[in-house]
């Protein structure tokens, strides 16, 4: 087993990333490994309730968001530096999430086997 | 020496992803590492077309690619589900979906994102491109 931790950099949507990121995170739970995830700059939009990805052609990936504890990831964090940029509170979150300041992130990527960036 | 897993997200074209990717990978077996296999992900699944048509005075990492499976021995395998979408499609999937055409051939394999996890498991280094 090992310690993955699948990084969300892009906004959801206009690229394909974050989809195939959260397909990666879904399957290597499913494989037994101890996936984390963290969302940073416009990854954090993907955290973002009540999307409607459907109108422009989409698929509502994120609503796989709220079957994180199904698979076993309790690990989801946030940075809060983008939350904030992005003008997001705890009330405008789809899922729970911890929020981590950047040196408790830096210590989090320490910490893990892999960096999967999407 | 170490046991690499190479992961490649970029096109053929377009980005400087595979050629690095391509690189690295000679690289590290010139220097007597051991690499589990090169899996295409994302856009990298547009790496294993052989409707890759470059002009005669450019390089073909398409090419590169197939040379280096050859030569070392390396499995290089894409995500199905990632090519399929975007019309990357083997000769067996032609076949079981009714297409006319197909452009993969032997050089890659088609696997699925369980082939990545193992592989990284496996791995003392996961390595993106």
């Amino acid at each position: 087993m090992k310690k993955i931790c699948i990084l969300f950099r892009s906004a959801p949507h206009g690229t394909t990333k974050g989809r195939e990121a959260l397909d990666f995170a879904l399957l290597s739970a499913s494989f037994e490994q101890e996936v984390s995830l963290v969302f940073v700059d416009e990854g954090v939009l993907h955290l973002l309730k009540d999307q409607q990805p459907e109108l422009i052609g989409g698929k509502d990936y994120l609503a796989a968001l709220k079957a994180l504890p199904l698979y076993d990831i309790e690990s989801v964090f946030a940075c809060k530096q983008s939350l904030g940029d992005y003008g997001l509170s705890h009330s405008l979150l789809s899922i729970p999430v911890t929020i981590l300041n950047d040196e408790a992130i830096s210590a989090h990527l320490k910490a893990v086997d892999e960096v999967l960036v999407f | 020496m170490s046991k690499f897993i190479i992961q490649v997200n970029g096109p053929a074209y377009g980005t400087s992803a595979s050629v690095n990717a391509l690189r690295f990978t000679q690289a590290s077996l010139q220097s007597g590492h051991e690499i589990v296999c090169v899996f295409f992900y994302q856009d990298g699944v547009y790496n294993s077309t052989d409707f890759n048509l470059p002009a005669s005075d450019e390089y073909d990492v398409v090419k590169g690619w197939k040379q280096l499976a050859a030569e070392h021995q390396v499995s290089l395998v894409n995500c199905v589900s990632a090519a399929l979408r975007r019309g990357i499609v083997s000769q067996q999937e032609a076949q079981e979906n009714g297409l006319n055409h197909w452009n993969v051939e032997h050089s890659f394999i088609m696997g699925g994102l369980g082939e990545l996890v193992t592989g990284i498991e496996s791995a003392d280094r996961l390595i993106c491109f």
